[in-house]
C-alpha cells in the first residue's frame, strides 16, 4: 500500500516519465534516506582489565560490602555458616549418596583450579597477546604502506616543479646542435670558396709558368740557332748577355739554366741538350 | 508522600520498601519489555564477569552454581522422600 502511494506521488510529480512501473522498486528505495544522523565519534572504551571481584568463586564482593556496615567483616561468613547448619538440620538440603559424589567432584575441581588456574590464565593471555600483536602488525604495515604512498606522491609532485631543468637541458642541447651545424656549414663554405680561389690562383700560376717556359724555350732555341749560325763575335756576345739579362728579369729561376745552355752551346759540343 | 523524585523511573536500589508494589506495577510487562529485561540482565552479567581481559573462573562458576541450585529446587519434591527423619 505504501509503495502504491509512493508510485502515485512519483507519477504525478514526473508526468514526463512514460513508464512509471519501471521505477517501482528503485523509487521506493530512493525515497528512504539512510544514515541521516551523525555517527558517534566517541572512541570505543577499552576492555576492563579484571572482572567484578568474587570471593571464593561464588559470591560477589558486593554482598560482603553490603553487609559490612552492619555486621563487620565476619558477618557474611556467620550468615553462611548459619544458613548451612539450618538447611542441614531442617533437611532442606537432604544428605543423599549424591552428596558424597558432589563433595568429591567439587573438591577435585577446586584442587585443579587452585593448582593450574594461574598457568592456564597465562596461556590464555599469551594467545590473546599473539592475536593483538598480529593485528597491530597488520595495522602498522598498512599505515606504513599508506605513508610510503603519501611520500612517493609528495616527491613526485615536487619533481613536477623541477621539470624546467629538463627543458633547459633540452633547449641547450638543441642550441648547441644548431650552433655546431652552423659552424660546420660556415667552415664548408669557407673551404669551398678557398678551393675555388686556389684553383684560380693555380691556373694563373700555371699559365704564367707555361708562358715563361715557352718563352724561354723559344728564346733559347733562337739563341742557340743564332749562336750556331754565326760562330760568335762581340755583337753576339753582347746580344747573348742582353738576352740572358732579359731572361733574368723575366724569370729568375731559369736564368742559371739558360746561361749554362748558352755556354754549353758556345763551347765545343759535349752533350746534346735534352 | 514519596521522596523528592521527578519520575518513577528509578532503579530498584533507590526504591523504598513502601513504594515497591507501585514500582513493580509500573514496569513494562509486554513481551518486548520482558525480552528486553532478559537481554539487559544477560549483558550486565556478561560485561561484568566474562567480557574482560583477565577473566577468572568465577564468571562460569557462578552460573553453574545458580543452575545447580535451580535444579535442586526443582527436584526437591522427589528428594523430600529421602529425608532421614520425618519431623524436624
Amino acid at each position: 500500500m505504501l509503495s502504491r502511494a509512493v508510485l502515485s506521488t512519483v507519477a504525478t510529480a514526473a508526468p514526463c516519465v512514460k513508464n512509471a512501473a519501471l521505477l517501482g522498486p528503485g523509487v521506493l528505495q530512493a525515497t528512504r534516506i539512510f544514515h541521516t544522523g551523525q555517527p558517534s565519534q566517541a572512541p570505543v572504551p577499552p576492555l576492563p582489565e579484571y572482572g567484578g571481584k568474587v570471593r571464593h568463586g561464588l559470591i560477589p564482593e558486593e554482598f560482603f560490602q553490603f553487609l559490612y556496615p552492619k555486621t563487620g567483616v565476619t558477618g557474611p561468613y556467620v550468615l553462611g555458616t548459619g544458613l548451612i547448619l539450618y538447611f542441614l538440620s531442617k533437611e532442606i538440603y537432604v544428605v543423599t549418596p549424591e552428596t558424597i559424589s558432589a563433595v568429591s567432584t567439587i573438591g577435585l575441581l577446586v584442587y585443579v583450579v587452585k593448582k593450574y588456574g594461574a598457568s592456564i590464565g597465562e596461556f590464555a593471555d599469551k594467545l590473546n597477546e599473539q592475536k593483538i600483536a598480529q593485528l597491530e602488525e597488520a595495522k602498522q604495515a598498512s599505515m606504513k604502506y599508506i605513508q610510503d604512498a603519501i611520500n612517493l606522491e609528495k616527491s613526485q609532485q615536487a619533481l613536477v616543479q623541477k621539470r624546467h631543468y629538463l627543458f633547459d637541458v633540452q633547449r641547450n642541447n638543441i642550441a648547441m646542435a644548431l650552433e655546431v651545424t652552423y659552424r660546420d656549414r660556415l667552415h664548408r663554405v669557407y673551404r669551398e670558396v678557398k678551393n675555388r680561389l686556389d684553383y684560380q690562383i693555380a691556373v694563373q700560376n700555371m699559365m704564367r709558368r707555361k708562358e715563361q717556359e715557352h718563352m724561354i724555350n723559344w728564346v733559347e732555341k733562337h739563341v742557340v740557332q743564332s749562336i750556331s749560325a754565326q760562330q760568335g763575335g762581340v755583337a753576339q756576345r753582347s746580344f747573348e748577355v742582353a738576352v740572358v739579362t732579359f731572361l733574368w728579369h723575366g724569370c729568375k729561376f731559369r736564368a742559371a739554366d739558360v746561361k749554362v745552355k748558352i755556354l754549353q752551346k758556345s763551347s765545343p759540343p759535349s752533350l746534346p741538350q735534352g | 508522600m514519596a521522596s523528592v523524585v521527578p519520575m518513577k523511573e528509578k532503579k530498584l536500589m533507590d526504591v523504598k520498601i513502601g513504594e515497591l508494589p507501585k514500582w513493580i506495577l509500573m514496569r513494562d510487562f509486554t513481551p518486548k519489555g520482558i525480552a528486553g529485561a532478559f537481554q539487559r540482565g544477560y549483558y550486565r552479567y556478561y560485561n561484568k564477569y566474562v567480557n574482560v581481559k583477565k577473566g577468572s573462573v568465577a564468571g562460569v562458576s557462578m552460573v553453574l552454581a545458580a543452575y545447580v541450585l535451580f535444579n535442586y529446587c526443582r527436584s526437591y519434591k522427589e528428594l523430600k522422600h529421602e529425608r532421614r527423619r520425618k519431623y524436624h
